[in-house]
């Protein structure tokens, strides 16, 4: 068992490791696609009435389609369709920020709305313009509001992105399934890469929770839940 | 123009049309695997989340580990393990070569996966249960598992009821990436029909909303359904 393990996981473990961050630089690049996505998503809807619905069938379709069909979708049709994406890898990172821009843009959208309608009406009395409110009222605390919810999408889109390995992006899981077609030896490979998986999502859902009870404890949330 | 082109050949329902008992008989897949599922993870979730406000501590820790772990494992990960480690390891402990069958191993990973998911959702739903509407059983002399059943259950199962269609809402979603054990769900003839024709455009974009119109018209009836019944019940 060890031997096995010290030839076929220690031997390889550069590809899985360029495979580990292969699947973080894209999960990064989903994560921040899907952020900008989903807060223009959600502004829209909410303050742009005539592009409301488009916001809206924007939000629902990103929400009630599996990733795999949007990873699909978006690597087959999109290069005809659009012209781009031109690498797998650019496939996967939009298919990723189309599913979590669908979930954070109603995070957002809740954070929003729950906030105390008091304070929107204080900024106006104070005489700011609604840009000036949005961004020095509302948006500050809907972000420390949100900071876990966003860290949790986070782990999410770790998640889902070991189904990129399908349309051939070179990640963790791709490198992995490779080896296992090469060595014939999936026990100790696959459990390795389940074991890193596990942690790198552990790790992300236990920040979650670390930032979570700071922000309570070191601003105290305006924001009643 | 080109991009209205391909639009146009995108949007074209035709292809889709044309192999739609295929399609059909895949969806069943979809479906099959769902309900199974969605059964398993309901008991398992039910009785982890009830493990977790047992009284035995060994039981709370176990079922906090459980949930824990099943919630942050990726299902495909999950999925792959079991269909390529477990029949390995159950071979060399039995000294015979076994192979398992994906589905079963689908149903089991969205099963176990999701009993993470719904016992959470358990727990904060019999927490939500007044503390005393429990002394009030006691007091009139019920067993535990009556209280359990006639108090906690009713009370419980409605408050979950809007956080667990959620819950369904990604299971069902989930099941469309068990065409990569080679099960042939509606993903998986696509992708076949799609080799065969040569033409992605109106296949995966009709895949993509015929998924999104079921997975919108399911929520929607659930959550009529639930709140319908939510309301009869609440006093």
């Amino acid at each position: 068992m060890i031997e096995n393990f010290s030839r076929i996981v220690l031997a390889n473990s550069y590809l899985l490791f360029s495979g580990l961050l292969t699947t973080l630089q894209v999960c990064a690049a989903g994560f921040l696609f899907g952020i900008v996505f989903g807060l223009a998503a959600c502004l829209i809807r909410l303050y742009v009435p005539i592009l409301r619905y488009v916001a809206i069938a924007y939000v629902e379709f990103c929400r009630s389609t599996p990733m795999v069909v949007q990873l699909l979708w978006v690597n087959y049709v999109w290069p005809d369709m659009f012209g781009f994406p031109r690498t797998v890898v650019g496939a996967g990172i939009i298919a990723l920020g189309l599913q979590s821009s669908g979930y954070l843009a109603e995070t957002f959208r809740s954070g929003i709305e729950g906030m105390v309608s008091g304070q929107r009406e204080a900024a106006m009395a104070l005489g700011m313009s609604p840009s000036q409110t949005m961004r020095r009222i509302t948006m500050p605390q809907v972000t420390l509001d949100m900071a876990p919810s966003l860290i949790n999408q986070l782990a999410v889109i770790i998640k889902s992105s070991t189904l990129i390995s399908v349309i051939a992006v070179p990640d963790l899981m791709f490198q992995a399934l490779r080896l296992v077609d090469r060595s014939l030896e999936p026990i100790e490979i696959l459990s390795t890469t389940a074991l890193l998986y596990i942690a790198v999502i552990f790790a992300i859902s236990f920040s979650a929770k670390k930032v979570a009870d700071r922000f309570r404890s070191k601003y105290g949330l305006a924001i009643p839940h | 123009m080109q991009t209205l082109q391909a639009l146009q050949e995108a949007l074209d329902p035709r292809l889709f049309w044309e192999y739609r008992s295929i399609l059909l008989k895949g969806l069943l897949y979809n479906v099959l695997i769902f309900a199974l599922a969605a059964l398993g993870a309901t008991v398992i979730g039910f009785f982890v989340g009830t493990a977790r406000l047992s009284s035995s501590r060994p039981a709370r820790m176990f079922a906090s580990a459980y949930t824990e772990f099943f919630r942050n494992v990726p299902e495909y990960v999950l999925l792959v393990w079991i269909y390529y480690v477990m029949p390995v390891i159950v071979s060399k402990a039995f000294g015979t070569r076994i192979a398992f069958d994906p589905v079963p191993v689908a149903i089991a990973t969205l099963a176990i996966t999701y009993s993470g998911y719904l016992s959470e959702t358990f727990r904060a739903g019999i927490l939500a249960v007044p503390r005393s509407n429990i002394d009030a059983g006691m007091s009139v002399g019920m067993s535990r598992w009556l209280i359990l059943k006639r108090i906690i259950l009713p009370q419980a199962i409605r408050r979950m009821l809007p956080e667990s269609i959620n819950q369904y809402v990604s299971l069902f979603k989930s099941t469309s990436f068990v065409s990569l054990i080679s099960i042939e769900d509606i993903m998986y003839r696509v992708s076949m029909i799609t080799i065969q024709e040569a033409r992605p455009l109106p296949l995966y974009t009709w895949a993509a909303l015929v998924f999104c119109a079921i997975i919108i018209a399911g929520t929607q009836v659930a959550q009529r359904l639930s709140d319908s019944w939510r309301r009869r019940g609440w006093a």
